[in-house]
């Protein structure tokens, strides 16, 4: 494995017209790490990751990923590096059953490079990981369309279109939004697992709770500044993040 | 007279649904409307004559080269005009627009117009189904369409490629995520597109001559079944190239030629009053859910 971090954000700026959606935000991260994005609604945590996985070109700074500079790459060329993300609003293909929604990353030249060509039965495959992340066997809900799966369905199926990608690095925006109590804590597991495995994560979250149970260190996003970085527990007890959580005055 | 309008508007809805083919598949993929559709058709034909008859090729080796040089237009075009304007549809339909009026004009202002303008069938010879004379083109027109249209699905069901553009279709950035690359997936789509417009012409044209006012009523007639049929759907294509193919058919057999081109702007109309989407269209439906 490659020495130093996986990702370094470095000085990234992010203006769109006159909005300064991200100013000056740099960090670090480690291989194997999990790392939690938060802060307020609109504190430009979704931009961050739109930068990193190419949706969005930074106005400056850089994205190295493993000493690569992959600055402004566009997101198919980043899923390839092993960069695979989520999306906070739910991206299924609609119009194919749960189980054909996964076909189209396990045909993806990241996989198909990583195995070698060899796919095997892809359909078995495919089931196989949305049981992973919380499809029953028994149940026929993986063979259902999309556009009729209940919302945390549809959650655990972007998670599983991601892990199908076989990232190094995942980026997971908001996966616990919407879910129930019960269905967090089925997700969880799912993804201690793939740290167990190595996987490198960023979870942006609005459930601290949940999040904090997992994530090794958190970087606090306030009007597109990075505010407190550290661990969870710690950097919530700063006076910045309580202002910018509760609006207290310091 | 009924069954030879029959067996006719059966062959009529083989030619429609094989002309609108490429700017169909090329709309369901990468949402263009290549309005520049007509114009690869007549090139083609052209292209296809030139290598006949000012370099001696053989119509088939002519047939060949002629769809690869039309793809590549289609590839230079998306790759040099439609990339810069993509998403932005007015600008698309203009550019494409633009590409197709001035391709067509100009073989118009370089007098490509008359009768020696043609190209030799496959099979020159015919044969009776009761009192109808068949025609061994309109046939093989009827069986490539039919090939095509099974192959089309076969590759986009089954090949990787084939599920890529599928991919992009449904969802553009889910695509992107999963290492989709949409700006290849939307040059092979309009290339693929004008490939199927040239084979089309390849076939079709041997029925008639070669004259740019062609390109228009091309177009008119691919936009037609594609939007009754709803833009982007092969089922509804099919469809739609039976409902225009037996009304032209018919139109022509008991109420009079002039009027086949009104009932294709008719139908248009009707369905884009009654179904917006078009009868198989799934814009609409996807637009509401969300």
């Amino acid at each position: 494995m490659a020495e130093g971090p996986i990702l370094k954000v470095d000085r990234l700026y992010k203006h769109f017209g006159g909005v300064q959606a991200i100013t000056e935000l740099s960090f670090e991260l480690a291989e194997g790490e999990l790392l939690g994005l938060i802060g307020p609604n609109g504190s430009g945590k979704t931009t961050a990751v739109n930068l990193i996985s190419g949706f969005v070109k930074p106005s400056r700074g850089a994205i190295i990923y493993r000493g690569r500079d992959i600055t402004g790459l566009a997101p198919y060329a980043v899923v390839r590096l092993g960069i695979a993300r989520t999306f906070q609003m739910v991206k299924p293909f609609y119009q194919l059953p749960a189980y054909k929604n996964m076909i189209i990353p396990l045909y993806s030249p990241r996989v198909k490079q990583m195995i070698g060509g060899r796919y095997g039965d892809r359909d078995a495959v495919a089931l196989d990981l949305l049981e992973e992340v919380g499809f029953e066997r028994d149940s026929q809900v993986a063979y259902k369309s999309a556009s009729v799966l209940p919302q945390g369905y549809l959650k655990r199926l972007e998670l599983a279109k991601a892990i199908a990608l076989k990232p190094d690095l995942l980026i997971l925006d908001e996966l616990f939004s919407g879910l129930s109590l019960a269905e967090v804590a089925s997700i969880v597991p799912v993804i201690e697992k793939l740290r167990k495995e190595g996987k490198t994560i960023i979870m942006i979250e609005h459930r601290l709770k949940e999040l904090f149970r997992i994530a090794d260190r958190v970087v606090v996003l306030n009007y597109g500044m990075k505010i407190a970085e550290g661990k969870p527990e710690q950097v919530m007890e700063t006076e910045e993040v309580k202002k910018a959580y509760l609006g207290v005055e310091v | 007279m009924f069954f030879g309008t029959i067996i006719y508007a059966l062959f009529n809805t083989a030619i429609l649904a094989i002309t609108a083919l490429g700017f169909n598949l090329t709309f369901g993929i990468s949402g263009i409307a290549n309005f520049s559709y007509g114009a690869m058709y007549i090139l083609a034909a052209y292209v296809s004559w030139m290598l006949v008859h000012l370099l001696g090729l053989p119509f088939w080796l002519s047939v060949f080269v002629s769809i690869a040089i039309t793809m590549v237009l289609g590839a230079l075009i998306y790759r040099f005009v439609l990339l810069r304007v993509r998403g932005q549809v007015l600008s698309e339909v203009i550019a494409t627009f633009g590409i197709g009026l001035g391709t067509l004009e100009l073989f118009q202002y370089l007098g490509f117009v008359g009768f020696e303008y043609t190209l030799p069938v496959f099979i020159d010879d015919s044969f009776m189904i009761g009192d109808t004379v068949v025609d061994w083109q309109r046939l093989l027109i009827t069986i490539v369409a039919g090939m095509l249209v099974a192959g089309l699905w076969v590759f986009t069901h089954h090949t990787r490629l084939g599920l890529a553009f599928r991919g992009i279709a449904q969802d553009e950035s889910t695509a992107l995520t999963l290492g989709i690359d949409s700006d290849l997936m939307g040059m092979l789509s309009v290339s693929m597109g004008c490939g199927l417009a040239a084979l089309a012409s390849l076939l079709i044209i041997p029925l008639g001559s070669i004259s740019p006012s062609e390109g228009y009523d091309v177009l008119i007639k691919a936009l037609a079944v594609c939007i009754i049929g709803g833009l982007g759907s092969t089922g509804g294509l099919i469809v739609a190239s039976f409902i225009v193919g037996f009304a032209e058919r018919f139109t022509d057999a008991y109420v009079g030629s002039q009027w086949t081109m009104i009932v294709s702007l008719a139908a248009i109309l009707i369905v884009l009053v009654v179904k917006p989407s078009g009868l198989f269209g799934r814009q609409k439906e996807l637009a509401e859910r969300i």
